[in-house]
């Protein structure tokens, strides 16, 4: 944009005639510029002028997060990036705390034969604490105003799960590639990843979600010790025939979870 | 499915958390103006208010908002259109300004539009008075000003239906004057049901008003009626009454006293405290009984 807005983008910002990234551009200059205010004053009225106010002061006070920049820019709706950017597991402190058992997990793989499989043990977990901490009772401060609103409960769900899958899936990936031994033992904990994550959500229309993801991940340091104990190859878990059961699990989580979705527009357990 | 323009209707409702029973068959009529629910802690009030904002199945009985059936999906997402809902304990996201909050419930409340969204937070702020702070970390606000934030996010989109819980709660004087005055505005053109425990809410604000106790109404009249209940059952004397069911000291060091008066006694004009603590009294002793 130049020192100034262009007389004709002016007057097709006053008509409200402009899209929405333009609009944004125009108001962030506007709410710096009194001579393009002045202009600007010139193809309004009064009422729509005040409109126009309010509008710039709601780009002044409406300031956006670093992260629902990142989104917004990566194309996300205005409105989706403000309810994904609100996510409670996508803070700073998380993403941090995340990384952190992340880096002891790869360390780990370092220590010994098998201590890929910390990594591998590890790693799934991750999401599913992430998505059960994303929304519902007892973590999203704004949930039973959210419940009330007309937004669909499970789109809100889903929208923050996704977000939540892809930012551990991201840290997860590269921690995996620092990992020691074989190339296919670091996306090995992927599938299994997504079928304990949907396994949990399908499990919290039932009960609490902190309580199914607890469940699910009990359930889940239960079976890899019972089958990587007695096991010659402690990574057998973790072979094809493993990466089908992990897939069949995310398939019947979700087939459940939208099976089951009434329960979450409802109201989750809590 | 009948218009939109119907109020509250609510029929022998039940709801029990485990052993708990937090309504025990309310059945309950309210119209355009604002209802008082009355009652003391555990009496069912915010589980009623659960179930009128959507966001509580109850176990059995009859409920229609606006007309709506809020157990049919799609009539729910229409009394959401049209509900404001501030809850009892409504928490923020502290890094979040008062324009991001509101601006954020307003896309749960689908304000898909960013400038007409903004126009309407700022509309909201405007109302409740702080629009001079939008910009300002909830954090660093008064626990009175989140407290007008939280009543500012009901307001988005003209509801129809507001519900609210306990909305003066946290507010000095000066703040509960304005927000009563606001709610009586509102109450000219809309249904408003809200939840208090003070008997100064009532007499200010409301048209009808409700006494639940123990999971169940026990009053539903208007306040003159509920302060009626104490008529002829109240009188002030130098000192308490051993009779009294009720006594306390009033600030001019007198004792204002409630029950069968003595005779010669003193009789005062009942207030809504007194008709309340009246019907509380008599159930109590009904129980005891």
């Amino acid at each position: 944009m130049s020192r100034h807005i262009d007389t004709a983008l002016l007057s097709a910002y006053a008509r409200d005639e402009t899209d929405q990234a333009t609009s944004m551009a125009l108001e962030a200059h506007l709410a710096t510029c009194a001579a393009c205010r002045a202009s600007l004053a010139c193809f309004v009225d009064t009422e729509r002028q005040q409109r126009g106010w309010e509008a710039i002061r709601g780009a002044i006070v409406a300031r956006r997060g670093a992260l629902e920049a990142l989104l917004a820019k990566a194309g996300m709706a205005d409105g989706d990036a403000r309810l994904v950017a609100a996510t409670p597991s996508l803070r700073a402190s998380w993403l941090i705390a995340v990384s952190v058992a992340l880096g002891f997990a790869v360390a780990a793989g370092y220590q010994s034969a098998n201590g890929r499989l910390v990594f591998l043990v590890v790693a799934p977990l991750l999401p599913v604490a992430g998505v059960a901490a994303a929304y519902g009772p007892r973590v999203d401060p704004t949930y039973e105003i959210g419940l009330a609103a007309p937004l669909s409960s499970f789109r809100l769900l889903l929208l923050r799960a996704a977000a939540v899958l892809t930012a551990t899936t991201v840290l997860a990936g590269l921690a995996g590639l620092m990992l020691p031994g074989p190339q296919w033992t670091a996306v090995a904990w992927l599938l299994p990843a997504l079928g304990l994550t949907l396994g949990s959500l399908a499990l919290s229309t039932v009960i609490a979600p902190l309580q199914a993801a607890r469940s699910i991940s009990l359930g889940w340091v239960v079976t890899v010790t019972a089958v990587t104990v007695p096991a010659q190859d402690k990574l057998a878990l973790f072979d094809p025939l493993g990466q089908i059961v992990f897939a069949l699990l995310a398939v019947v989580g979700s087939v459940i979870l939208v099976w089951r979705r009434a329960e979450i527009e409802q109201g989750r357990p809590g | 499915m009948s218009g939109i323009h119907g109020g509250v209707q609510v029929v022998g409702v039940r709801k029990r958390f485990g052993r708990t029973c937090a309504l025990a068959g309310v059945s309950l009529d309210a119209y355009r103006g604002v209802t008082g629910l009355l009652g003391p802690n555990g009496a069912g009030k915010t589980t009623l208010l659960q179930v009128l904002a959507t966001v509580m199945t109850p176990d059995s009985g009859w409920v229609r908002l606006l007309g709506y059936d809020p157990a049919d999906s799609c009539d729910r997402t229409e009394i959401r259109r049209r509900l404001g809902y501030l809850p009892q304990e409504l928490r923020f996201y502290p890094a979040f300004t008062a324009f991001e909050f509101v601006d954020y419930v307003a896309v749960l409340k689908e304000h898909t539009d960013r400038r007409a969204r903004h126009r309407e937070v700022s509309r909201v702020l405007d109302a409740v008075g702080l629009g001079t702070v939008a910009g300002a970390p909830i954090r660093a606000l008064s626990s009175g000003m989140r407290q007008r934030i939280a009543l500012a996010q009901a307001l988005l989109g003209d509801p129809r239906l507001l519900v609210l819980d306990e909305p003066t709660t946290g507010l000095d004087p000066e703040q509960r004057l304005y927000l009563r005055d606001m709610i009586l505005h509102l109450g000219e053109d809309r249904v408003i049901v809200l939840a208090t425990h003070l008997t100064e809410d009532i007499s200010a604000l409301c048209h009808h008003v409700v006494v639940m106790n123990a999971g169940t109404i026990t009053f539903d009249g208007t306040p003159e009626e509920l302060s009626g209940l104490a008529r002829g059952k109240v009188w002030v004397a130098a000192s308490r009454h051993p009779e009294a069911l009720r006594s306390w000291r009033t600030a001019r060091g007198q004792f204002r006293n409630l029950g069968d008066p003595p005779s010669g006694a003193q009789l005062a004009d009942p207030t809504i405290e007194d008709g309340y603590l009246s019907l509380l009294s008599a159930q109590v002793r009904k129980a005891v009984a």
